[in-house]
């Protein structure tokens, strides 16, 4: 828990002053998400009732540059390599098996998911997270992909 | 600091003079395969003679079966009372096969559960390295830190306890072993700040019999001052003097190769991984006793030696590979040694009742050392190959951190020709580490380290060595890494599996390349012979390429349409040859 100030430290460095007021971010935080799953099939056909949050750091070069830095120094590359993949998925594959929104993307990061995805929602604030999320979205799908030839 | 008689020694070391070995290799073979090193002594020597290096070319593959997992297949199956057992990587189902059945029909299988957070939690898949039998039990570990004792006969759960902590970064993926009523496992868990043990659980009921660290003060890594006597080191409280503040606390020392048992001097040997994390300038000092062999009493824990092979790690070379107990006459004279091939491209020959270094000699090109000074026991270290978060990218460190030879691919040693069969690893490394929080149960690693082929442009091989020279005899040389256990047979044959999927049987005294069979997916497990109900000698081996392997190597599991990935850049043709899929394989002539 000790790491709580130095990541809000540094997410202060980061703040330009055109983004939302973090305070505000953080009590969002306090009413956590519920994403519906965008590539669910829906019985009956009828959606399920949820809420969506969208990014408010969305595109924002400086922000990804930030996620970037987060996702080293919060371990994550330690089981996604950079991005393309460990023993935990590739972010950078432009597939996603728990959906790839950045509302998606944040409940991953802020609850977990079941195959040892840790759940960083009691350590991290909810900027941190859309940082990451930024990042993530950042990195480029490869071009081959889906076919790997010789 | 020790008087000059290892030097001696060393000058006097001629010829390779081998007395058969003892303890259970020495017994007449009852064609079983009980326990992952086949005896105690971890030789997977097999004094079965029917296959020979006359007729092993006729060897024809008479059955399989789909494990129905994917990942990577390490270990090896066990066969006792025409049994044969099969754990698979995660979710861990135990197989139990009726040899004596045609088609060989399964008795049961038991499927625990396993908590898929485990899968998160291991840091290079998610595999398993066998089961262990013993007094009509099969003990085995689960990935997700439990141990488990089933009954060989009925498949029913005796016992099922928590022996590590998923959340602090803890799996158990190692095999255990049994000594008398101790059942014997420790955790991985070396990227992930844990801190390290060995426990010892009651063979009956699964209790707690002791735990005892492999860092940290004496109190708590059981080194008495009457009974721990480390052959090169003085003082007390070297598992805690030799860290910096409390780095010892989440400074790593994992417990996931394999164990060894001597009887007679009625002691456990097993290696300690690597410290944590990568970037050594967080933990200075020489971090005892990670990277070493540490030696105990079964019965009560008591440290009784240790000799540390990598002071201050700076290049993750883990020292988890088994150790290898045969008797070597050295100077004229029968020694009990134990022999052992490091991560760090260096092959000890120790005495294993004291821990003094007889022989240490390069069986891989290593260029972070010059040698291995025998008179203080440590590496002369060549100072630009450290590593460091203030030191950059530091270049071309072999061996790479897979190490020369892996700990997962153990080694196999024949009293018939004196030699060690080895499956090599011939890559490089850069190292660029830098600062790291720990943040319990996420990686504390803080590292990059990508790979180049070693001198040759080969990545791996397979050697015959004499440990009482610290010379290779022979070599194969193959084109990727060779991750593969090995066995040796009374019929000068030794078998090993390549990361392309051949099952190869070569001449162990020639090194002659007698047999090959493509088995369907990268061999990166241990093969294991055995006479059948039949009469007939049989070899088996699991297919199903995983590990780092099938991490490095793309798309080689197609299981996942959610997840794609291009290939390291030094395998880049691998996933040409293999995809994931695990068998069993059995092969008679």
């Amino acid at each position: 828990m000790k790491l709580l100030p130095l990541v809000g430290l540094m997410l202060a460095a980061g703040c330009r002053a055109k983004q939302p007021d973090d305070a505000t971010i953080a009590d969002s935080a306090a009413a956590p998400l519920s994403v519906p799953y965008d590539q669910h099939i829906l019985a009956g056909g009828t959606a399920p009732r949820g809420v969506s949050e969208s990014n408010p750091f969305a595109g924002d070069e400086k922000s990804a540059a930030e996620g970037k830095r987060l996702f080293s120094s919060m371990n994550c590359d330690g089981c996604h390599g950079g991005g393309e993949g460990w023993v935990a998925p590739s972010l950078s594959d432009g597939r996603w098996r728990y959906g790839g929104s950045d509302a998606a993307l944040f409940q991953s990061v802020y609850y977990g998911r079941p195959k040892g995805m840790p759940a960083f929602g009691g350590l991290l604030s909810a900027p941190i997270i859309w940082k990451l999320v930024t990042y993530v979205r950042s990195l480029p799908p490869p071009k081959a992909v889906p076919t790997q030839g010789w | 600091m020790e008087p000059p008689r290892t030097t001696l020694v060393r000058l006097l070391l001629l010829g390779s003079v081998v007395a058969p070995c003892t303890g259970a290799a020495q017994r007449p073979d009852d064609g079983q395969w009980v326990m992952p090193g086949r005896d105690y002594a971890s030789t997977r020597y097999s004094g079965l003679t029917q296959l020979t290096s006359a007729n092993v070319a006729r060897l024809k593959p008479v059955w399989n079966f789909s494990t129905g997992v994917l990942r990577g297949h390490e270990g090896q199956p066990l066969v006792v009372k025409n049994t044969m057992y099969v754990v698979t990587p995660y979710p861990n189902v135990l197989y139990a096969f009726d040899l004596t059945q045609p088609d060989y029909p399964l008795k049961w299988k038991y499927r625990p559960m396993v908590d898929p957070n485990a899968l998160g939690m291991a840091c290079c898949d998610a595999i398993n390295r066998g089961a262990f039998y013993a007094d009509g039990r099969i003990v085995y570990n689960l990935l997700d830190g439990h141990t488990v004792a089933v009954d060989a006969g009925t498949g029913r759960e005796l016992w099922n306890v928590k022996v590590a902590d998923l959340s602090e970064g803890e799996t158990t993926p190692m095999a255990p072993m049994v000594v008398r009523n101790r059942v014997l496992v420790g955790p991985s868990g070396g990227e992930f700040g844990i801190h390290g043990w060995l426990k010892a659980l009651d063979l009956a009921t699964g209790n707690l019999a002791w735990m005892a660290r492999n860092v940290g003060p004496d109190r708590d890594i059981l080194a008495r001052p009457r009974t721990f006597k480390p052959f090169y080191d003085r003082g007390t409280d070297l598992g805690l003097s030799t860290w910096s503040g409390d780095t010892w606390k989440i400074g790593g020392a994992p417990v996931w190769g394999w164990l060894s048992y001597d009887a007679e001097l009625d002691l456990v040997y097993y290696g300690v991984g690597n410290p944590g994390p990568y970037n050594p300038e967080q933990r200075l000092g020489d971090n005892k006793w990670t990277n070493s062999v540490l030696a105990r009493r079964p019965g009560d824990g008591s440290l009784i030696w240790a000799y540390q092979f990598t002071p201050h790690d700076n290049w993750d070379y883990d020292s988890n590979a088994e150790m290898i107990l045969v008797d070597l006459v050295i100077k004229g004279r029968v020694r009990k040694v134990l022999v052992h091939f490091d991560k760090n491209g260096f092959a000890y020959t120790i005495d294993r009742s004291n821990g003094e270094v007889l022989v240490a000699e390069p069986y891989a090109h290593v260029n972070w050392a010059r040698r291995v000074d025998l008179i203080s026991g440590r590496p002369v270290i060549d100072s630009a190959k450290f590593t460091g978060s203030t030191r950059g990218n530091v270049k071309y460190i072999c061996p790479s951190l897979e190490g020369g030879k892996s700990p997962v691919s153990p080694a196999a040693f024949s009293p018939r020709t004196g030699w060690f069969y080895v499956s090599t690893v011939n890559l490089c490394m850069d190292f660029n580490a830098e600062q790291r929080a720990r943040i319990r149960g996420t990686p504390f690693i803080g590292a990059s380290t990508p790979y180049v082929a070693g001198p040759g442009g080969h990545m791996g091989g397979f050697m015959a060595w004499d440990a009482v020279s610290g010379r290779k005899v022979w070599e194969i040389k193959e084109k990727y890494p060779v991750w593969s256990g090995v066995v040796v047979t009374a019929g000068d044959v030794a078998f090993y599996g390549t990361l392309d999927g051949w099952l190869k049987a070569v001449n162990a005294r020639t090194g002659t390349l007698l047999w090959k069979f493509k088995v369907g997916s990268g061999i990166v497990s241990a093969p294991i012979t055995y006479r059948g109900p039949d009469g007939r000698q049989y070899v088996a081996i699991y297919s199903g390429i995983g590990g780092d392997w099938a991490l490095l190597s793309g798309d080689v599991r197609s299981d996942d349409p959610t997840d794609v990935r291009d290939p390291a850049d030094f395998i880049r043709d691998l996933g040409r040859y293999t995809s994931g899929g695990g068998m069993v394989w059995v092969f008679a002539l």
